[in-house]
């Protein structure tokens, strides 16, 4: 087994990737232009919803997507401290507890508790004054409650004043015989569950911007969604060549458009791009980290304060992070069921299976096939100490790797965007334990 | 039978229910039907001829569970994992379970996964409760749940089979409600412990000999004279699917609080609402499910038609109580979500209350002896004060 050469290894990361950052600020520059060009605002938690609001004219705050992005620019400290004070523990999602923490800011300023801004929100900082506090909220969280339960804590701080939309997403869970993933009579009824509600969503929106609800906008966004959706799968889907020519981190810093970010030709040509560097490196067998020795598996959700470092931690050990639930699992993945003309079943489906809402038999088929599609020889599990959505099946999920297809595991503490769950010293000691074990198998002639 | 033996009853079934369980179904031939807490009708359970039972958190260490659940999960959680790991669900012929903690969910997919052999069926309850189609949904949900039953059993089951156990249920809520009254008023002599055994019992034992066991408790609590005992009145909130260590109840107690109401899970939450008798029985268990939030609204579910701290508030008011103890289960998402608006609330107002963490495993009593009984004393000071209100 290789260990961590003493130079530091720089994992090599896609160029394209940094295209992402100019979406991502224009998507935040809109959001805080919104209220000067009269727009109304919505904040929301969890899947991608976004086309809703978006065919509507409505902008839209991610929940998480601003956490991180506060996190990406070390400036989660003053929101989490604030949700402190007023009596969050740490153990709650740090997600909720960091975008909550800006609502505690925003709050007290006094007469912003009528959500016309968010100053102080990063102290000082020139991003959060200019964040717009919302209109409207809408929930749709899968599989979590503390997903929901967020929103609804959003709603009671900004005084029960501002209107909020519920979407309840069924757990797919599988009680019927004729059960399985994207089938079955359960699952059907549940996306027929959601389909009612989508619609009734949109009349909700209808009612709050006074305008009747632009049906063919939504189905022109969808099918720019649909397809951002087939070339990420596509560009994923090239590396199960070896070495792989990108890695689960690239695919995590590629997820806002697919995610949060306008559905429109921007996101199409990411994609392409995406695609296009992808294939060039396929073509002169250039991997995402140099030397490719071990192909790994990332389960649970990302580690925003650490993403560059673990990068780049991985590749000093030889280690590529072929893929992942969080990457391979959600935004858009399901694509193909997004029929363009009429959207909402399409879009109903991908909610539903999205890497949290699959019940554990369900997940743990996908995965396999996931391990075996890109050849793993190795899990990284992520137990993020304050998502339990996440962590829930981890367990389940490492006996069935370990049994079905025989390959090692490694467990690592750490959390979404509070750095203090995670510990560097015992990180490295479980994955070098991991890469030991792929070694003794190799010896013995076990693996590929 | 004297109090003291139907207490004791109580006692062997909420202390060991599964064993009380078991034995209840050799003698009876019954099926036993496991659910998750809190809100979950054992009614349907009940008229298809099963036992229905709330499982519980035991008090044994976690071992083998820690195999399949971290450790930074709610106690209740945990031990059931552990419970399912160590086979101690084998004499359950179905668990059954609807609820949306997402702790909860990690913890069905190890019971399944742990029990191949037992019918493990989920039916999600919607947790959002005020909008236009959450009675439709609800009721949806009970629909799905009767055909479960009904597969299980390999027997149709008659709406009235179902009236005639919302009828039962409805009378073990009102007896367990008699209790909770006659003790707010100072009538019956009655710790936290004992309240604690009767409701939890009522988890676990079958409804008609538990309804017989309570009327006959409050004759007899009736007859004695209630000693005039004097101390701080307190109300208990918080801890929602696993039931207070009975330890921290008579520390409470010992420290010269007198319990006098909770909203516990394990006391007036599971006890709080009847179910409709006549008419369609699903609809009225999904007017059941949605009514007990607006009556003590629970923390596990989003509802813009209610507000805890203003419940709790009102409450207190009611119960005459002068400070409020808030146990909080480590973990528990919920509860850490909704307490700093409880925090606040209680703070404008001027009305002491204090935040004790649990833990499943640490026998914490002794450390909180010294905080419990200072604040027992900063309340008797208060409540000698004029009352300070905060704007
Ligand atoms: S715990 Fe995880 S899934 Fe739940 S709201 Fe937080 S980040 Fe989302
Ligand atoms: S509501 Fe609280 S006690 Fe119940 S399962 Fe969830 S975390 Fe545990």
């Amino acid at each position: 087994m290789s260990t961590v050469a003493s130079a530091p290894v720089k994992a090599n990361r896609l160029k394209t990737s940094s295209l992402n950052n100019q979406l991502v600020n224009d998507y935040w520059a809109e959001v805080f232009e919104a209220k000067q060009n009269g727009k109304l605002v919505c904040w929301y938690e969890g899947v991608a919803i976004n086309p809703l609001m978006q065919a509507a004219d409505v902008a839209w705050v991610h929940g998480e997507a601003w956490s991180a992005l506060l996190a990406a620019r070390n400036n989660e400290e003053p929101a989490q401290t604030a949700a402190e004070h007023r009596g969050y523990l740490k153990e709650l999602c740090s997600y909720a507890r960091t975008h909550i923490g800006c609502g505690v800011l925003a709050q007290k300023r006094g007469a912003e508790a009528s959500g016309s801004s968010f100053a102080d929100a990063l102290g000082a900082g020139l991003l959060g004054e200019r964040v717009p506090a919302p209109d409207m909220f809408i929930s749709a969280y899968p599989y979590c409650s503390t997903g929901q339960q967020w929103d609804e804590m959003l709603y009671r701080l900004f005084g029960k004043r501002i209107p909020i939309f519920n979407i309840s997403v069924p757990w797919v869970w599988g009680n019927k015989k004729d059960s399985q993933y994207l089938g079955g009579s359960e699952f059907n009824e549940a996306v027929q569950f959601m389909v009612r509600q989508l619609r009734e969503c949109m009349n909700f929106i209808a009612e709050h911007t006074g305008r009747k609800y632009d049906f063919d906008r939504l189905c022109e966004i969808m099918s720019y969604v649909k397809q951002a959706g087939r070339l990420r799968m596509e560009a994923m889907d090239l590396c199960m060549a070896k070495p792989a020519p990108a890695s689960f981190f690239d695919w995590t810093t590629s997820l806002a458009p697919v995610n949060f970010i306008k559905g429109g030709p921007a996101i199409v040509d990411y994609f392409t791009k995406v695609k296009a560097e992808v294939q060039e490196r396929l073509a002169a067998g250039e991997g995402a980290v140099r030397n490719e020795q071990y192909r790994l598996f990332w389960d649970g959700i990302m580690n925003w304060n650490k993403i560059g470092w673990l990068a780049n931690k991985f590749a000093g050990y030889e280690a590529n992070m072929v893929a992942g639930r969080y990457t391979h699992m959600g935004f858009w993945h399901e694509w193909e069921s997004i029929d363009v003309q009429d959207p909402l079943a399409g879009m109903a489906i991908n909610y539903l299976v999205c890497p949290i809402n699959l019940s554990a038999p369900l997940m743990i088929e996908e995965i396999i096939k996931l391990c075996r599609k890109y050849e793993i020889d190795g899990m990284v599990l992520h137990a993020a100490r304050t998502c339990r959505a996440f962590s829930n099946p981890q367990y389940l999920i490492a006996e069935a790797v370990q049994k079905r297809l025989g390959i090692p595991v490694a467990f690592i503490e750490g959390d979404m965007v509070d750095e203090s769950f995670y510990k560097d010293e015992i990180v490295s000691s479980r994955v070098e334990a991991m890469l030991e074990a792929i070694e003794s198998r190799r010896r013995a002639g076990i693996a590929a | 039978m004297p109090a003291q033996a139907i207490l004791a009853q109580f006692e062997a079934a909420a202390e060991g229910p599964l064993s009380w369980a078991t034995e209840w179904k050799r003698t009876h031939g019954t099926r036993l039907l496991g659910t998750f807490p809190m809100h979950f009708p054992g009614e349907m359970a009940h008229a298809a001829g099963c036992l229905p039972l709330i499982l519980q958190e035991q008090q044994d260490p976690i071992t083998v569970g820690h195999g399949m659940i971290y450790p930074f999960y709610c106690g209740y959680t945990r031990s059931i994992v552990d419970q399912a790991c160590k086979g101690e669900f084998e004499a359950l012929d179905a668990i059954m379970f609807g609820d949306h903690c997402v702790q909860v969910l990690g913890a069905a997919d190890v019971v399944r996964a742990k029990l191949p052999n037992t019918w493990v069926h989920f039916y999600q309850l919607i947790s959002s409760m005020s909008d236009p189609w959450s009675l439709s949904r609800a009721r949806e949900t009970f629909a799905q749940l009767k055909a479960g039953i009904e597969e299980m059993t390999g027997q149709p089951l008659a709406d009235d089979a179902i009236r005639s156990s919302i009828r039962l249920f409805n009378r073990n809520r009102d007896l367990l409600r008699q209790l909770y009254e006659l003790r707010r008023e100072g009538r019956i002599q009655f710790s936290a412990r004992q309240m604690q055994l009767a409701v939890k019992s009522s988890m676990v034992m079958d409804k008609a000999l538990h309804n017989e066991l309570l009327k006959q408790l409050l004759a007899q609590l009736l007859s004695a004279r209630p000693s005039t005992g004097s101390g701080v009145r307190v109300y208990l909130s918080g801890h929602f699917c696993q039931a207070p260590k009975t330890g921290i109840l008579d520390l409470i107690e010992d420290c010269g609080g007198i319990v006098v109401d909770d909203d516990l899970y394990h006391g007036t939450r599971f006890i709080s609402t009847d179910v409709d008798e006549v008419g369609d029985p699903l609809t009225a268990l999904a007017q059941w499910y949605l009514a007990r939030n607006l009556k003590v609204p629970c923390p596990t579910r989003v509802d813009q038609k209610a507000d805890w701290e203003t419940y709790l508030l009102g409450a207190m008011e009611r119960a005459k109580a002068e400070g409020m103890i808030v146990l909080m289960a480590k973990f528990c998402e919920p509860h850490m979500y909704y307490y700093p608006e409880i925090k606040e609330a209680f703070e404008r107002r001027g009305v002491p209350h204090l935040l004790i963490e649990t833990e499943h495993e640490l026998n914490m009593l002794e450390g909180l002896r010294t905080r419990v009984e200072s604040f027992l004393e900063v309340v008797k000071r208060r409540a000698g004060a004029p009352t300070r209100r905060v704007a």
